[in-house]
């Protein structure tokens, strides 16, 4: 199947300028400089690409507002915090596609209006950085950065800075605050980064998947890239696959594809034969699905439809034999590890969760207990700073809804029910 | 806490325990405390405060200046400690 990013299969090593120019690379920069910005935001906007960080937030929307905002200088982050458990496309991109993100950011940049770009990529990425940081000097002597872009008189400034390993750094406004030199807590909201972000400009924020669309759209058309996907989501999307598979790794594939596609035929199927118990498609933070959901396509409104969500890709299946109480419990407590601790809504709810599951699992509290999760999660719901004290809600009450079994054996015994 | 409990022992109250507890979210009112199972609740209290706090729990008056936490938050809690969950 033809991809959009990896139009010749998940590429092996770093793709060099000339290979990447050899294919069209940075003639979709060309052509823009020809053109207006509010015309490149145009075809972005067709296009109807949207943000793959996981919030699915329209793009060309973003840039419009960003552009709009009045005051000056604008900047432009492209986020590759990536901290998501199991999550490994931006990695990839960044570490051998590092032009296609670059033409990306530089194209999303003159949208804009930006003068700088930041580059933000998680500390533990050594061969992504040291791969976009040849990029970047390749670019500059190509004079696709720096003074006078391709002699339009087009400006553009950028710098590399390293993500810390926490989940919430890779949150828009606690990306902002890392890179003002601060520590990585989100902002109330609003103001929205697109009118007040860096060092209190308006500032677009940029997943590094989303960014990397941009090129082969700018070069190719709305209408190429609306062949893909499906008449509400066009365009593909990178999904990460992990150890309960065959074949771990990222796949491209265009959305609506059915799910049964990326785990059978991508990932080879369960490891050592396992039946599939629950689905999670959006891993940490989406609701389970049964496994007989398996065929429910590859978007986020079938996703949602299904009950759950398509977030950034990550799809962990969960193996027969596997004690769902143990599963979310370990997902409670990556929450409330990572939960900044900054909204004391947060707090409470992110570390009662955990000390509730931590209950269940010693077959403490009796079913009382078990009618004390939706109370904590609808009391915190839509408070705090960011969207983290919502996560643990959809693995949470799916789990309660489709395993009740597991949640009962664990109250009666105090055993695990799988073991 | 060292102040309370000081308070506490000097009164002759040997039926309450003081103790830390975990995070009821209410830190922005903090510091609070909470007094079970006959679930009052005091926010921003200062060492000034401790002594009618103390009368209260020797069968003293309510101190409702103190007495400022949403009602909804203070439900959410107190169930939680009649289920056994904190």
């Amino acid at each position: 199947m033809e991809g959009i990013l990896f139009p010749h299969g998940v590429p092996e090593g770093r793709e060099s300028l000339s290979a990447y120019r050899s294919r069209g690379g940075y003639e979709a920069l060309g052509k823009a400089l020809q053109a207006s910005p509010k015309e490149l935001i145009k075809i972005v906007s067709d296009a109807g690409l949207r943000g793959r960080g996981g919030a699915g937030f329209p793009t060309g929307k973003k840039w419009q507002f960003t552009r709009e905002a009045p005051e000056q200088p604008r900047y432009l982050i492209v986020n590759g915090g990536e901290d998501e458990p199991g999550s490994k496309k931006d990695r990839v991109l960044l570490e051998n596609l590092p032009h296609l993100v670059l033409e990306g950011a530089i194209l999303g940049a003159y949208a804009i209006g930006a003068t700088k770009i930041y580059l933000y990529i998680n500390a533990q990425y050594d061969a992504a950085t040291q791969s976009i940081n040849d990029a970047i000097a390749e670019a500059k002597n190509a004079g696709y950065l720096g003074k006078n872009i391709l002699g339009r008189g087009f400006d553009l400034d950028i710098e590399v800075t390293a993500a810390p390993h926490n989940y919430v750094a890779g949150e828009d406004t606690a990306v902002i605050e890392v890179i003002e030199g601060k520590k990585a807590w989100p902002r109330q909201k609003p103001p929205f980064p697109v009118t007040v972000g860096l060092f209190g400009k308006p500032t677009l924020v940029n997943n590094v998947e989303t960014l990397a669309n941009v090129a082969p759209i700018a070069l190719r058309g709305a209408d190429w890239y609306g062949k893909f996907g499906t008449t509400e989501s066009s365009g593909t999307m990178i999904f990460s696959l992990n150890d309960d598979v065959n074949r771990p790794g990222v796949y491209e594939l265009p959305f609506g594809t059915p799910l049964r596609y990326l785990i059978e035929e991508c990932g080879g199927g369960m490891k050592n034969g396992k039946k599939i118990k629950a689905i999670m498609p959006a891993a940490p933070s989406s609701a389970f699905l049964p496994a007989d959901k398996i065929d429910t396509p590859l978007d986020p409104n079938s996703m949602r439809d299904a009950g759950s969500a398509l977030g950034c890709g990550v799809v962990r299946l969960i193996p027969k034999g596997t004690c769902i109480v143990e599963e979310v419990l370990k997902i409670s407590e990556f929450f409330t590890a990572e939960s900044c601790g900054q909204c004391p809504a947060c707090r409470m709810e992110t570390s009662t969760l955990t000390m509730m599951l931590k209950k269940v699992q010693a077959g403490q509290g009796g079913q009382p207990i078990l009618e004390q999760f939706g109370k904590i999660l609808a009391f915190n719901k839509g408070k705090g700073f960011c969207s983290l004290i919502g996560m643990p809600g959809p693995p949470i009450e799916s789990a309660l809804k489709l395993f009740p079994a597991d949640f009962a054996a664990h109250l009666t015994t105090g055993n695990c029910p799988e073991n | 806490m060292t102040e309370l409990q000081k308070r506490i022992d000097d009164k002759g109250l040997t039926d309450v325990e003081v103790k830390s507890y975990m995070c009821f979210g209410a830190c922005q009112e903090g510091p609070n405390i909470v007094l079970y199972p006959e679930k009052n609740w005091y926010a921003k209290v200062k060492v000034e405060d401790l002594d009618e706090i103390t009368e209260h729990l020797a069968g003293g008056p309510h101190v409702q200046r103190l007495d400022t936490i949403d009602s909804s938050l203070k439900e959410l809690i107190y169930q939680l400690l009649d289920t056994g969950v904190m």
